[in-house]
């Protein structure tokens, strides 16, 4: 293999002068090519989407409330990170080690300072060895060809060479089951993996196998114990929020991720999952802020997707601000309209019957046959729940409330379904549809 | 009191900091001036891996520190260690031999495990003549670390133990997994004739 770094291109990210010089003078005298820097997160960004850098040498501490790790996870949420690009955290402390050993989202490495060159070359070197180890496996994942990925990891489990990579193997294997499905497979293989070392990340991972389940207060309870011994691993608040929502436990749903919003604010996905809780909740206030917040910042070309714009549209519904929640709407183009998958399109076509009867009603009543058989996600389901109360469709509305009551949403729907009946002076009834959906439950056991 | 500790390390952080651009300008001048300062880059990283070992010592004190676990090759671990090590020993015409025989990974806290290995391979260097040695095994459901010299051995056993040695066994206890916990042993059971520093971790 070619272990040389005379022909790489590194990227120093750093807001500290002298510290950016500092990493660029060892990097050289490790070999680097060339070395370029940023000095900030934007720059870090811009730099890495133009001309994708070989390694990638980050300080944890970024400045301007931005950490290494927020950008690590930025980077791989907008796919500009490459299996092939080394991505070395530097850090000055200790306590990134923390985070590294917790969360699930890890650089290759990282590496705590003061170093020397000869060190940094070690490590560097190790990294290729293992990506080269793992480069096959990488590609099928990557094509979402789970199969083939389950298959060379069986084969590298059981190599020589993979000995050393044993626990990378299967939580690879794992993550690999868990995202194709396999959820009870993918429990057992965490478990196994606990066995042989409490990490947060393997526990957090059968407590997302047990949703998946559908077996909540198993999930949650081991969640919880996650989020209890490392604070500092915030997903692990996302899975406890997301667990929270489908038992219909809203209230903690919101409360958890405002907690790590707090000290994550500028992570924009978390905010999505807030808004949505909120909403849930009935906290509309902060549902529309949070969406708000949203649009206007989480500035990453294609970022910001119709979905979140029909989020705030919702939220402005919810508050009666028909005129801010059509402004919401025009904001999304006529190709997205055109490209929306079904619950999206009943989203648009309700909200707008909203805020817009005249261009909006026509729309929405062309839809409602299909809405009347079709399944949808809960939240486009309260959209069209809530059009249909306004439109006085008392057929359509109370097909939606059933669906929703004896469907997998029913818990965390619950609460928002009894406020909009309530908008609109139908406690009652939905109240007898209530009792209707438990008798035919009885029946049906 | 939490206050105190971050105020600790806040300033060990940037000291270290500093250290490292420190590093970074000697060796800078080592390769411009085709020289060897590798002994001063020595004295600078033992300065900042005693500063991390003071806010280890005073995090454990305090119970208030926490494992990270990774996963960890062995051999990659006493790679490090020799080359943290080997340099500054052969300065003082010691020899450090190392030997690793197995291709496990295991489950320890890299950076902690690190800094006790380098510390008992400095002690060692101290009362050593001519060799030191590190070996790494696997004993069943546990690794086994041995730092080996060929010293005069240790004149009282159990010996008084600094705060190094003092972290180092409480450390290694805090190692737990399936029931077994890590232990730190001093002996002069060397082959080599001297001391025996032996850190078994489950």
């Amino acid at each position: 293999m070619n272990m040389d770094f005379t022909d790489k291109r590194f990227l120093v990210i750093d807001d500290q002068a002298m510290a950016r010089e500092a990493l660029r003078s060892i990097a050289q005298t490790a070999g680097a090519f060339s070395v370029e820097f940023a000095c900030n997160y934007q720059d870090a960004i811009f730099r890495i989407r133009n001309n994708t850098p070989d390694v990638i040498l980050c300080d944890y501490m970024l400045g301007d409330g931005r950490s290494g790790q927020q950008l690590l996870e930025e980077l791989r949420r907008f796919k500009l990170l490459p299996d092939e690009t080394i991505f070395m955290m530097v850090t000055g402390e200790q306590s990134y080690e923390q985070v590294v050993s917790a969360v699930e989202l890890v650089p290759d490495d990282y590496i705590i300072k003061p170093f020397s060159p000869d060190k940094l070359l070690l490590r560097l070197e190790r990294i290729l060895v293992k990506k080269a180890f793992f480069a096959d496996y990488y590609k099928e994942r990557r094509k979402q060809e789970f199969a083939r990925a389950l298959a060379l990891l069986e084969t590298k489990l059981n190599s020589t060479a993979g000995r050393g990579y044993r626990f990378e193997i299967m939580r690879q294997k794992a993550e690999t089951l868990l995202a194709s499905g396999h959820n009870t497979a993918a429990e057992a293989l965490y478990r196994g993996i606990l066995d042989a070392g409490e990490f947060p990340w393997a526990r957090a991972g059968i407590a997302r196998t047990l949703q998946r389940q559908n077996r909540l207060d198993e999930a949650r309870h081991e969640i919880e114990r996650v989020v209890a011994s490392t604070p500092y691993y915030f997903d692990a608040f996302d899975v406890k929020a997301t667990i929270c929502l489908a038992q219909g436990d809203t209230d903690e749903a919101q409360q958890v991720l405002e907690q790590v919003a707090r000290k994550t604010p500028r992570n924009y996905l978390r905010k999505r999952l807030l808004a949505e809780a909120a909403s849930l909740n009935g906290d509309t206030e902060t549902a529309r802020a949070v969406m708000s917040d949203v649009i206007a910042n989480d500035n990453m070309p294609g970022a910001v997707l119709a979905e979140d714009r029909l989020a705030l549209a919702r939220s402005h519904v919810a508050h009666d601000d028909r005129i801010a929640g059509e402004a919401a709407l025009i904001g999304i183009r006529d190709s997205e309209v055109q490209n929306f998958s079904l619950d999206n399109q009943s989203s648009y076509a309700a909200l707008l019957a909203i805020c817009c009867p005249e261009r909006g009603k026509k729309k929405f009543i062309g839809l409602r046959p299909a809405l009347m058989s079709t399944e949808l996600a809960i939240m486009n389901r309260l959209d069209v729940l809530h059009a249909a109360l306004y439109l006085n469709d008392a057929e359509l509305a109370d097909r939606q409330a059933e669906s929703m009551m004896a469907g997998p949403d029913a818990k965390s729907a619950f609460s928002a379904m009894r406020k909009l009946y309530a908008l609109y002076g139908r406690e009652v009834d939905f109240r007898d549809l209530q009792k209707q959906v438990a008798l035919r439950r009885i029946h049906h056991t | 009191m939490q206050k105190l500790l971050d105020i600790l390390a806040s300033g060990i952080h940037d000291a270290k900091n500093q250290l490292f651009i420190a590093e970074s300008l000697i060796s800078d001048a080592e390769k411009r001036h085709s020289i060897d300062l590798a002994e001063a880059r020595y004295a600078l990283e033992s300065a900042a891996n005693r500063m991390s070992r003071m806010l280890t010592s005073y995090r454990v004190m305090r119970h208030e520190s926490r494992l990270s676990l990774l996963p960890v090759i062995v051999s990659d671990l006493c790679a490090e260690i020799a080359l943290d090590q080997r340099n500054h020993l052969a300065h003082r015409n010691l020899a450090l031999d190392v030997e690793c025989t197995t291709d496990e990974a295991w489950p320890l806290d890299r950076d902690l495990v690190i800094d006790m290995l380098n510390n008992a391979v400095q002690n060692a260097g101290r009362h050593a003549r001519q060799r030191i040695r590190l070996t790494a095994e696997q004993q069943g459901e546990m690794l086994v670390f041995k730092v080996d010299d060929d010293g005069p051995g240790f004149a009282n056993l159990p010996p008084p133990r600094g705060t190094g040695l003092l972290l180092a066994a409480e450390l290694a206890r805090m190692h737990v997994r399936r029931g077994h916990c890590g232990s730190l042993t001093l002996s002069n059971g060397s082959p080599l004739g001297g001391a025996r520093f032996e850190l078994r971790l489950p």
